[in-house]
């Protein structure tokens, strides 16, 4: 690394920041499916036990974070019953790595993903989805073409939100990833042990500066996205 | 063969009831009736949109729905475009994607509905760049009865396709509809809660109240029945004149029927198109004998059809080389003795004529 890019944060930030944006990044792309497959699943149909996976997606809302953590150790844990699977058929290890902490930041901002997916969902008119398919589209046409495109600001702002959650996810991330350097410390994590050291207190302004900054960054971005989508469409 | 068989039976939670069964082979239909009569909910039923208790839906011969042997046809198989009554366009989508959804959706393509030509004859050519929320409302309908041709349907329903439009916008949409349904000849079954429409633009006319099919026939006959010439307010029964050579002379217009001259509202349409014009049956007044040195300019003269006795009113259908409908009172009737044969006098002022373009 450079002499600037030093001057600016140390290694150690360096890391957590790369850490940070990629676990942040990772958790809200892989969870983006899954949450707007949840969220128009639970506006449009209905079906039996829609109740439990109402209550299982909004669990973690309301679960402390550490408690949500330790349930992941334990299903994903090398004797677990999902992390013994994965062992065994993909040889893939998944505590104590940074995938545990995408893991911890997935399972937390779900069910922020979800309510504002579900949200855009919602004020989607079912019958302009009757229009399509009254004009011969069937429903995953429909659904590409209408719903989706319609729902897509609130998309955005689920992706944003579980984004913005996951840069902060702390008490999950630790039970599951521990805290490693350079592999799951990320920004939170690197705050919380930078305080522990004699003297650290007086060292944290970079980190929390940083992580102000990103916050406002996806604040912007994501009013930037909507800004665009309505001059465009009232064009 | 009939083009379109329906039957179906449907009990809401609500408690209300739909137990219609119809028939249709002319080229336009209307489904008349009283708001809540059951008339959306019945092309809900033909589009696929919702699934009766019971019933079958045929069109061309094709079952779309079955409930005794569980056949029920996805929406997007039935090749039934749909026109909306508040239109339903794409907000996401310009006016030219809005049209091409059917074309890029449909899977097989029988009759060649060209985009060019639909944009022509909906003189919607200026607007394929703009988006649905910068269009009028007028302009809207046109895009939705586009968007529905160009998915090239076999049958077209159009719920209240002229409702939501002032009285200027519904003559012009008027003549767009005539426009499709001879240009194209697509069948199209509409509904609609008033008479005007139904003699302006249906062959045939399936009336519907509190869900029930109460008359079904052409224009003339069907609402000619007691049931819908009872009904009151804005959907009661109205004449509608078309009157052939239009001329204007010195602010004074005039057209006729056969050749009987109708004095006219001052109007400025073109001369020698037809045009029509509307009245109430209470704005007629009958007489036995033509008698002179009455303010009223129109008078024509023309023989009883039918006399329709309800409750508090009588209406006599008289033919003056097209039937209008008078309505009178039962003593009226009593004293004028009013029979199918006899000969009559309508007197009409001029201002009680209301002009359609």
């Amino acid at each position: 690394m450079d002499y600037f890019t030093r001057a600016l944060l140390s290694p150690e930030e360096w890391s957590a920041l790369w850490l940070s944006l990629t676990v942040a990044t990772c958790a809200a792309m892989v969870a983006l499916p899954a949450g707007i497959v949840v969220g128009y699943a639970l506006v449009r149909f209905s079906f039996r036990g829609k109740w439990l996976v109402e209550a299982l997606v909004s669990l973690p809302l309301v679960l402390p974070p550490v408690v949500t953590g330790y349930l992941l150790l334990v299903l994903f844990g090398t004797h677990g019953p999902i992390g013994s699977v994965l062992e065994q058929w993909l040889g893939l290890r998944v505590v104590f790595t940074w995938l545990a902490a995408v893991l911890a930041a997935m399972v937390v901002s779900f069910p922020l993903m979800v309510r504002a997916i579900r949200l855009a969902f919602q004020s989607v008119d079912p019958r302009l989805e009757m229009a399509a398919r009254s004009l011969g589209a069937g429903r995953v046409a429909t659904f590409f073409s209408v719903s989706l495109p319609l729902a897509r600001r609130g998309v955005v702002a689920g992706w944003m939100l579980a984004f913005a959650r996951s840069l902060g996810e702390f008490g999950a991330t630790i039970m599951v990833a521990g805290n490693i350097e350079g592999h799951t410390r990320t920004i939170p994590l690197a705050l919380f042990t930078m305080t522990t050291r004699v003297g650290g207190v007086g060292q944290c302004w970079r980190l929390v500066a940083l992580s102000v900054l990103l916050a406002c960054g996806a604040m912007i971005a994501s009013e930037w996205l909507e800004r665009r989508q309505t001059r465009r469409e009232s064009a | 063969m009939s083009l379109l068989d329906i039957q179906c039976r449907h009990r809401f939670p609500g408690g209300f009831r739909l137990e219609v069964a119809f028939e249709l082979d002319r080229a336009v239909t209307a489904l008349f009736g009283p708001s809540g009569s059951g008339k959306t909910t019945t092309l809900s039923v033909i589009a696929g949109f919702l699934a009766p208790e019971q019933g079958t839906v045929r069109l061309e011969g094709n079952t779309l729905l079955d409930t005794a042997t569980g056949v029920n046809v996805a929406p997007q198989r039935r090749r039934v475009g749909v026109v909306f009554q508040d239109h339903l366009l794409f907000p996401h989508l310009n006016v030219e994607k809005n049209l091409r959804f059917g074309q890029r959706h449909r899977r097989s393509r029988r009759r060649s509905i060209d985009l060019a030509r639909v944009v022509e004859v909906l003189e919607i050519g200026a607007l394929l760049g703009r988006y649905p929320r910068n269009l009028s409302g007028g302009e809207r309908q046109r895009v939705a009865l586009g968007r529905a041709l160009l998915s090239d349907p076999d049958l077209l329903l159009m719920d209240e396709p002229l409702a939501a439009l002032d009285a200027a916008l519904k003559a012009r949409i008027l003549a767009y509809l005539q426009r499709v349904v001879a240009e194209w000849k697509i069948p199209a079954l509409f509904v609609t809660h008033s008479q005007a429409e139904v003699r302006r633009l249906a062959d045939w006319v399936v009336v519907v109240e509190e869900g029930r099919v109460v008359a079904a026939g052409t224009p003339e006959e069907a609402l000619s029945r007691p049931e819908p010439l009872a009904w009151r307010n804005a959907m009661g029964p109205v004449n509608l004149l078309r009157l052939e050579k239009v001329e204007s002379l010195q602010g004074h217009a005039s057209g006729r029927v056969g050749s009987q001259r109708v004095h006219l509202p001052p109007m400025d349409a073109p001369p020698g198109s037809p045009c029509f014009v509307q009245f109430s049956p209470t704005d007629v007044t009958l007489s036995r004998t033509d008698v002179a040195g009455l303010s009223a300019r129109n008078h024509l003269a023309g023989r009883i059809r039918d006399v329709v006795r309800l409750d508090r009113a009588v209406f006599v259908s008289v033919d003056i080389g097209q039937l209008i409908w008078v309505e009178v009172t039962p003593e009226a009737a009593t004293e004028l003795a009013l029979e199918p044969g006899g000969k009559v006098t309508c007197l009409v002022k001029v201002h009680s004529l209301r002009l359609l373009a």
